[in-house]
């Protein structure tokens, strides 16, 4: 091999050693920064059935983000995600309406999730759940 | 040409990069004997940026109240990914700082760097490695364990020997009658805060007379010439046909940097406990105090110190005019003459007195 080409292949093992070393070095760090999967909550959420009556909404956290339970007016019940399709806003459970809105930008769901108006572009997130034994739970 | 080049084109118009350069790389020409110890500031820099970094991230989740921290602490050690990592490099590191700025300064006692016209470059160092240790003694504290509590209890109450002011010095220092969470928030604050911006201040202040005045000869080795300082006028120190900074010098304080990381981390992942009594591991309790609670190793000989006089106030004096003649030695010792061997006198007194020192140090430990 010539001078030339061995510094080069010098050069370029040097530049790999280094990448790898700054790799190392930054996995760690970024890890930590990391936030935790789940830190802070259950995976699964119980709530007794009896805190739902028919026609009301109950919020809570799941996995980290908000939540929401309703009972409609005809005894089903139905698990969403609160957190607004559009930019993420947490929507509120209109009683008398028995739908969704959305404070930040008057977005407007169905009970069923689906958008009614607004400019959420997709129906809210919905949640599995189970019901036994008068517990509703979800995830 | 490549965008590289463009950057740099532009920012040579603009202040002159390439003049800048030379000026402080290839053209900062050292002397030709320099040696391996003159790497020791490097390393000492890196550390620092390391426990800079380290600490930064370990605020995100250290909790700074008593009731939470030993906790958090713990949260970091065992829940966060890599918690363990950054913490025992923040806390191995803050050793290793110590142990090389004994280092770097006792490379420059038997080079006789601290003589004439450097006496400022010494009284600079000589703050850092107090501020160094303040750092050390404040983090200390942090995580909340018995050993934090009572070491700190120790630490406070030894400026409570000092006559008149003492009682009073102590209960500032603490923020209450007893270590206490007034002292916690005190303590979090200087080690956060105050100190490693004072640390970068005066580290710049180093930096600056080292640029100005130039790196000294190392007395022995090559000779290159012999530069006589007058005290009439400022003189910089240059070294003609020495060898450049960049690359020459930069590849020794890498090279040295990477021996460092060696031996530093096989401490962190092989012994990380080594820096670590088992009273570190039990949450502070004020009112029990463990049994033959010591301090870390670099106090060990202010501790043991002041165990051997009866009188606190003569142990403490003991300590502060030792310090003080350290801090004053370029001012004491006058003489022309830096080769070690050549100063029979000198080095039988600092040899003399890192033995004892050392001497003080072993006996603590096993006292
Ligand atoms: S975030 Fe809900 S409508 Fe904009």
């Amino acid at each position: 091999m010539d001078n030339e080409g061995r510094r080069r292949f010098l050069g370029i093992c040097l530049g790999a050693l280094a990448t790898a070393g700054a790799a190392a070095a930054a996995w760690p760090v970024l890890r930590f920064l990391s936030p935790r999967a789940g830190a802070g909550s259950a995976a699964k959420v119980t709530i007794p059935e009896k805190e739902l009556p028919e026609g009301e909404a109950k919020f809570f956290e799941f996995a980290g983000a908000s939540a929401v339970l309703i009972r409609k007016r005809d005894g089903e019940v139905a698990a969403y995600s609160a957190v607004c399709t559009h930019l993420g806003c947490i929507v509120q459970w209109q009683k008398d309406r028995q739908e969704f809105l959305c404070p930040c930008h008057a977005g407007r769901f169905s009970s069923a999730g689906e958008v009614l108006g607004g400019p959420p572009p997709k129906p809210l997130v919905r949640l599995p759940f189970t019901v036994a034994g008068g517990n509703i739970t979800v995830g | 040409m490549s965008m590289l080049d463009r950057v740099i084109d532009w920012l040579d118009v603009r202040i002159g990069v390439r003049e800048l350069a030379k000026e402080w790389g290839s053209g900062y020409l050292l002397p030709r004997n320099i040696n391996f110890w003159y790497s020791m500031g490097s390393i000492l820099l890196f550390i620092f940026l390391l426990q800079v970094v380290t600490g930064i991230l370990l605020l995100i989740h250290y909790v700074p109240d008593s009731e939470k921290a030993f906790a958090s602490v713990a949260v970091i050690m065992n829940d966060v990914p890599y918690g363990w990592l950054i913490r025992m490099i923040h806390a191995v590191g803050s050793n290793m700082m110590v142990a090389i700025a004994l280092l770097h300064m006792f490379s420059v006692l038997f080079m006789g760097s601290y003589k004439a016209p450097r006496e400022i470059n010494w009284l600079s160092g000589f703050l850092l490695l107090n501020l160094i240790l303040a750092l050390c003694l404040t983090g200390y504290l942090l995580p909340w364990s018995q050993l934090s509590f009572w070491a700190t209890t120790v630490a406070t109450n030894s400026a409570g020997a000092i006559p008149y002011v003492g009682p009073t010095l102590v209960e500032f220092l603490r923020g209450g009658k007893l270590v206490g969470p007034p002292t916690l928030g005190r303590f979090f604050a200087l080690h956060v805060a105050l100190l490693p911006a004072l640390v970068v201040v005066l580290v710049g202040i180093h930096f600056f007379f080292l640029e100005r005045i130039g790196i000294s000869t190392p007395p022995f080795g090559h000779q290159g010439k012999k530069t006589p300082w007058r005290g009439d006028a400022f003189r910089y120190d240059a070294h003609p046909g020495g060898i450049p900074f960049i690359p020459n010098y930069l590849l020794q304080d890498l090279t040295s940097i990477a021996i460092y990381l060696a031996v530093f981390l096989s401490v962190v992942f092989f012994d990380p406990y080594l820096f670590f009594p088992k009273e570190a591991f039990v949450p502070a309790n004020p009112y029990l105090t463990p049994a033959h609670i010591k301090p870390e190793w670099y106090f060990l000989p202010n501790y043991q110190m002041l165990k051997i006089f009866s009188n606190e106030f003569v142990g403490i004096a003991a300590q502060g005019i030792a310090m003080t003649l350290l801090a004053l030695l370029p001012f004491l010792d006058r003489g022309k003459e830096r080769h070690p061997l050549k100063r029979p006198l000198f080095l039988a007194c600092s040899i003399g007195g890192i033995l004892l020192w050392l001497g003080l140090m072993i006996w603590g430990h096993f006292s």
